[in-house]
């Protein structure tokens, strides 16, 4: 791999890029002090301050636009050593509905082995005042209900898992 | 008055306990399990606990509250808003044990607390009204014929509601069964009063509502309109005052018919006059709500009135010291409510701690708030976090100033309303102040907000390989080599 064909993969919050040596040689950065950067990309000019950073774990925290980023940097090796760390990687396909907000279980409409069809109501959760209807997307069968009424739940937190 | 109990959290027990003490008069705090570390709780000169983090164990605990004012020697209660401000069952019981009810009178909040007995009262005043049926049901089936009748899309609203919570709209009979069983075991939970009020829909509508001060000796004046058409879940996000829309002329118009609405139920301290406004700008009276509203610092701004010490005067007895002539609008003022919610995804509530949290300042910004860094923001409550609120001479100096303080205002932990904010100042529509309630609607997608934050990304990500690659330069790796050989050779 030529010098300038060496492409670095960076990810920004939820974001992922990828750049070559070259388009980073080219990018037109100015460094107005340790900590203030000014960048002009498209001719869109940008100021980020310096938050954090962490040379050898390739890690730096960026503020721009009163946003705040957290990259992770990767060169080649990195993303070399990933893809072979992460290839074997199954795909379980776990069937169990999650809470899509914090909340509190107000009602539970379903009960451990029955069927239930596309649209159903499975349970209504309440939070910050407002009662939500968690409704299946599917056909299924309720394997088991893994909450109780008036329980508080965590958001991502398994409700009921499915057959 | 030398002690008030504020009946309520968060930014708004703040907000009122510093005017409370600006006026010399001392302050107490009530708090539940979730709340002990609140700054509210922190600032009041004397605090209670009450019970357990879920508000009917705690801040709707309305006895408790009155048992430990009169223990306390407590000589006025403010409720805030939400909770108790506007039970007029609590408001009886409060001014019977012998303290002041900083609000309006139990008959008023029962009067326009309920929608029903709001447009009897102000029938005789010839204030236009949105079509509808003329009593709220708790039947399912008779709501499902009526609203047969009307025609969808309806809009579904708690009798005893406010603020938009227990408000749904339906737009196809499909779905009336569910949402009617909805709306109704909302209210019944919210507010303890299962009946539902149905009305027409009117498409294309705008929310102005008009702010009342009132003496108790009949001495009523408007304090000018709030724009309010910008809101999600049908509750508002956005507010600010002047309206772009309304005319010298509309604005005596619209601030008359809010004074009748308040004198027909012989209104005493503030309160709001809601309208609907259609595209032609005709305004129909909506509701009037009994208490002092989020949204009141905009007006605060404009007039120059602290609205909470105008309460407190008003409660102990004294006359307005100001008239309808003296009520000018000074400059420009914009609300945007920060809330824990994901612009993101559906404005769901966003719940966890504040790992980093600094607000803006500056000329012309205020910041109402009841958080401060490393705090945890419970599930229990409203999820608003702030109320940032920013004055400038013109409306576009105020939108100027506002997306700066957003920049400004880092809140790290928790998504909030912030990058929306921005989506809203930033818009045409907003701009050019030709917009309605379906702002949201028409023109809101998460994918535009995260067009913008891949953008900035993208800068990011490329400025931190820029000076990644330069740091790296630093480290020279002829030391490293030699250090490493000198350890192998000591071996």
């Amino acid at each position: 791999m030529s010098e300038s064909t060496k492409t670095f993969k960076v990810k920004a919050n939820d974001f992922v890029f990828f750049f070559d040596q070259a388009a980073i040689d080219a990018a037109d950065f100015f460094k107005k002090s340790p900590e203030e950067f000014n960048l002009i990309m498209d001719h869109r000019s940008v100021n980020a301050r310096l938050l954090e950073a962490d040379i050898n774990g390739k890690k730096i925290k960026l503020e721009v636009d009163g946003e705040s980023f957290d990259m992770e940097i990767k060169d080649p090796l990195d993303q070399m050593l990933d893809s072979m760390g992460f290839s074997s990687a199954s795909t379980k396909h776990i069937k169990e509905i999650k809470a899509p907000m914090p909340g509190l279980v107000l009602e539970i409409a379903v009960k451990e082995g029955q069927e239930v069809k596309e649209g159903d109501r499975i349970l209504i959760l309440e939070a910050m005042k407002m009662e939500n209807s968690i409704m299946i997307q599917s056909n299924a069968v309720i394997k088991r209900i893994a909450v109780t009424t008036g329980q508080a739940v965590d958001k991502g937190q398994v409700l009921v898992e499915l057959e | 008055m030398k002690k008030i109990l504020v009946a309520n959290r968060g930014e708004i027990a703040l907000r009122i306990m510093r005017t409370i003490r600006k006026m010399g008069i001392k302050s107490v705090a009530v708090y539940s399990d979730a709340d002990r570390h609140a700054p509210h709780v922190l600032f009041a000169d004397e605090a209670v606990h009450l019970g357990a983090a879920p508000s009917s164990q705690s801040y709707l605990n309305g006895d408790k509250i009155i048992a430990i004012s009169k223990e306390l020697g407590v000589d006025g209660i403010h409720p805030g808003y939400g909770f108790l401000s506007e039970n007029a069952d609590f408001a009886q019981k409060v001014t019977d044990a012998g303290i002041e009810f900083i609000g309006p009178t139990p008959e008023a909040m029962r009067v326009m607390g309920s929608k029903l007995a709001a447009k009897d009262s102000v029938k005789k005043y010839n204030i236009p009204m949105v079509p509808g049926i003329d009593h709220a049901i708790e039947d399912v089936n008779e709501a499902i014929e009526t609203a047969n009748k009307i025609g969808y899309p309806i809009l579904i609203k708690a009798s005893a509601g406010g603020g938009g919570k227990g408000m749904r709209i339906v737009e196809r009979a499909d779905d009336m069964q569910e949402q009617m069983e909805r709306a109704i075991s909302e209210a019944k939970s919210s507010f303890g009063d299962g009946s539902v009020f149905i009305e027409k829909y009117v498409t294309s509508p705008r929310h102005i509502e008009v702010q009342v001060v009132a003496d108790k000796y009949g001495n009523v004046i408007h304090g000018l309109e709030r724009e309010c058409s910008i809101q999600r879940r049908h509750q508002k996000v956005v507010e600010e005052t002047p309206s772009a829309v309304v005319t010298p002329e509309m604005r005596d118009r619209i601030g008359e018919a809010a004074v009748m609405v308040a004198k027909s139920c012989n209104y005493v301290s503030t309160g709001t006059v809601e309208f609907l406004v259609d595209d032609k700008l005709n305004f129909y009276f909506l509701e009037m709500n009994t208490r002092l509203q989020v949204e009141h610092p905009v007006s605060e701004m404009i007039i120059g009135l602290d609205l909470v010490e105008q309460q407190i005067r008003i409660a102990r007895g004294e006359k307005l010291s100001v008239t309808q002539d003296d009520i000018k609008p000074n400059g420009h003022a914009i609300e945007l409510r920060v809330y824990a919610e994901d612009p993101l995804n559906n404005f769901l509530p966003s719940i966890g701690t504040l790992t980093k949290y600094q607000k803006p300042v500056g000329e012309g910004i205020r910041v109402d708030d009841g958080y401060e860094e490393g705090m945890t923001i419970p599930i229990y409550y409203d999820p608003m976090i702030a109320k940032l609120v920013v004055h400038g001479k013109t409306r576009t100096e105020a939108i100027q100033k506002m997306l700066q303080a957003i920049k400004d205002y880092k809140i790290e932990g928790v998504a909030t309303t912030l990058p929306f904010g921005t989506f809203v100042f930033e818009h045409d529509a907003f701009f050019s102040g030709n917009f309605d309630t379906h702002f949201v609607k028409n023109y809101y997608t998460p994918e535009k907000i995260k067009e913008k934050q891949k953008a900035n990304a993208e800068v990011a990500a490329l400025m931190a390989l820029k000076y990644w690659q330069e740091q790296q330069k630093k480290l020279s790796p002829v030391d490293h080599k030699s250090t490493s050989w000198k350890r192998r050779l000591a071996h």
